[in-house]
């Protein structure tokens, strides 16, 4: 904050605030908003049984939305997430079924999510390609090697239950899919705000030259960066497994964009550096409330693509504009 | 360390290296594609016969156009993920209302070129005018076109006359039409527009907006007429594939946005604005959709498709960035 916008701020409480701060409020704002209208659309939105629906539903997107969100922070971004989520639900699957263990499902989890990371590090670290791409080309590449596998072993349709009990199982009244979510999501806080790992992340995404010259290290950094990211999509790949009770082809499609957008109507700036994951919680809920909001609207697919789009749009345009 | 007036890796070379530095994409696009017409020819001579080229050119055409309308838009440093949302839109409209007689053709062609600068209006005012992001805003109205789409065309139908696809997907001699619509699409938009200031503001913007703004350029209207520009390219891609598929797909431009891109940076495009070539992405993007063509011919299962062009864009892409690798100083790289 400058001292001009100091010397101004005496006038509102709102413009107290920093611009970080104020991003990270409208997006709470905007959730208020949009959950307004689901009620008024349909008032089973009150009900907790519908509530409970929407919560499990945004832990799927904002799990992801944590290694989205480190991603952008440092100016990157991480769009293998929908290939990621099929490989490691189809793969953990079979392979439990197979070797008829649980904890193979983990094993494959960490293992795709280590994999595809250290790929992704590869390509936009090493390379030096732009991430928007080169993560897309990744997905296409597991999108395939997903398609080599599926032709080769057949998908069992037998879900590892602790697949079922991480999506759809119950504590008192909590979905365990929520409490998961919140437990990674207060990790990637106290990450962001407290851990050296926070620091770093931010200064990476402010100036990259700054950062090398201060002696962060940018390999270790965009490694870990895209591992947690990977890890997270893969993770969610298990728990997709579970609460549909199937590993199909395709699964994942509808994850990487909307992901994005959470991170970004949660105000985390996408030339990085800027945010933090305290607002991509409410972007998740945002964005799951909004496809939630078209489900019950009952109207044609394509009406439902253009609603949705012509939203996020007018989120985007009423609070996350480019200053300039 | 470097003397520091060779901050770039190019500039300890003389001005003809540097020349050549700017068409090092174009240059192994060029390359890549003789390599790649050669080995498809080994395989299957008859390509190298009027017929099998006008076929490769066919594949390639539709690819090319959709580069050069994102090659524009990278130029003034923006993006546009709903290149495969207007391909879609302006497909659909076309296949549904045609017809058969060469008013309505006509009719539909305006119409169509139209729609597309309408799309790309709607992307540059959000954009430039509504200040928000690139990325997330053309991934929105991508949305909004793809579902307008299904609307008018809920699944792959409609027609299209033959007459229409005749002309623009048969060959004239060895010269296919669809070049001929290629080369005519980029000589009366392409080089019209940057032949004059328009093409000059374009890549200033693309290059530092901020100078650009302080100079007195009208970087909103600029930025504007770049996504206007991308959507006349789309919808002539979209005109193409009608004409190539005789009917319309409420899907048939999903894979535009990725491989556009994908072929866009081959052709050396930079994806942070103010540099690139138009023969760059036209060529890039006859190699990435021979490739993808030749599959079939090398006997390779459909299965193994996806995974091959995946491994092929990755292999590419990271070519160009090993010679960074032999970067003696870290800090060159962020000049890049």
């Amino acid at each position: 904050m400058n001292i001009a916008s100091i010397g101004a701020a005496t006038s509102s409480p709102l413009a107290r605030l920093s611009l970080a701060h104020r991003r990270v409020l409208f997006s709470y704002v905007i959730l208020l908003a949009v959950y307004a209208a689901c009620i008024a659309v349909n008032r089973e939105f009150l009900s907790w049984s519908t509530l409970r629906l929407q919560l499990v539903q945004a832990a799927f997107i904002g799990i992801i939305a944590i290694g989205e969100t480190f991603a952008i922070l440092i100016g990157q971004i991480d769009l293998s997430v929908p290939w990621t989520i099929t490989l490691s639900a189809i793969l953990g699957s079979n392979l439990a079924v197979q070797y008829d263990a649980q904890w193979v499902a983990f094993a494959v989890v960490i293992g795709v999510g280590i994999a595809v990371g250290l790929l992704n590090t590869l390509g936009v670290f090493v390379l030096r390609v732009h991430s928007l791409i080169w993560t897309l080309s990744v997905n296409l590449l597991l999108q395939g090697v997903a398609l080599i596998y599926t032709n080769a072993v057949a998908p069992t349709t037998r879900m590892p239950s602790v697949a079922r009990f991480l999506a759809l199982g119950n504590v008192g009244d909590l979905p365990v899919a929520f409490l998961v979510w919140a437990f990674c999501g207060a990790l990637a806080i106290v990450a962001l705000r407290t851990l050296p790992f926070g620091r770093y992340v931010y200064a990476i995404g402010n100036r990259q030259a700054a950062a090398l010259l201060s002696g962060v290290r940018l390999g270790r950094m965009h490694a870990i960066v895209f591992i947690v990211s990977a890890l997270g999509s893969a993770f969610v790949g298990l728990l997709l497994s579970g609460y549909s009770s199937q590993a199909y082809l395709g699964m994942g499609n509808d994850y990487a964009m909307p992901s994005v957008a959470a991170v970004v109507i949660g105000g985390t700036q996408l030339i990085g550096g800027q945010g933090g994951y305290v607002g991509s919680i409410a972007g998740a809920l945002i964005v799951v409330l909004l496809q939630a909001m078209l489900i019950t609207l009952n109207v044609s697919e394509g009406a439902r693509e253009m609603v949705f789009g012509g939203l996020l749009l007018t989120l985007a345009f009423l609070f996350i504009r480019r200053s300039r | 360390m470097r003397p520091p007036e060779s901050r770039r890796p190019t500039g300890q070379h003389g001005k003809g290296w540097q020349r050549l530095g700017e068409y090092a994409g174009p240059l192994s696009c060029a390359v890549g594609l003789v390599i790649v017409i050669g080995c498809y020819a080994l395989r299957q001579p008859l390509i190298l016969s009027p017929f099998g080229l006008t076929s490769l050119a066919n594949v390639s055409v539709a690819l090319a156009l959709a580069a050069v309308g994102q090659s524009i838009v990278l130029l003034a440093a923006g993006l546009d993920l709903s290149i495969g949302g207007q391909i879609t839109l302006i497909n659909c409209v076309a296949a549904t209302t045609m017809g058969n007689s060469g008013f309505s053709i006509a009719a539909v062609v305006v119409v169509s070129l139209l729609i597309g600068l309408g799309t790309g209006f709607v992307n540059g005012v959000v954009i430039a005018y509504g200040r928000v992001e690139p990325l997330i805003a053309t991934f929105c109205t991508a949305f909004i076109f793809t579902g307008m789409a299904l609307i008018i065309l809920p699944r792959p139908g409609g027609s299209i006359p033959d007459g229409f696809a005749f002309a623009l997907t048969e060959s004239w001699g060895p010269l296919p039409f669809s070049l001929i619509l290629l080369a005519g699409a980029v000589l009366v938009v392409w080089v019209p527009v940057f032949g004059s200031p328009l093409g000059r503001y374009i890549v200033a913007v693309g290059d530092d907006a901020e100078s650009a703004r302080v100079s007195g350029l009208p970087v909103r209207r600029i930025e504007l007429a770049s996504y206007m520009l991308a959507g006349l390219f789309a919808a002539v891609a979209a005109l193409f594939l009608a004409a190539e598929t005789t009917s319309g797909d409420p899907s048939i431009g999903e894979i535009y946005t990725l491989n556009s891109l994908a072929a866009a940076v081959l052709g050396g495009v930079s994806l942070s604005g103010g540099r690139g070539t138009v023969i760059g992405p036209i060529l890039g993007s006859f190699v990435l959709a021979i490739i993808m063509n030749a599959l079939g011919v090398f006997d390779v299962s459909a299965f193994w498709q996806d995974f091959i062009e995946g491994l092929i864009l990755m292999v590419v892409l990271g070519l160009g960035g090993l010679r960074l690798l032999a970067a003696g100083n870290w800090l060159t790289l962020f000049h890049q």
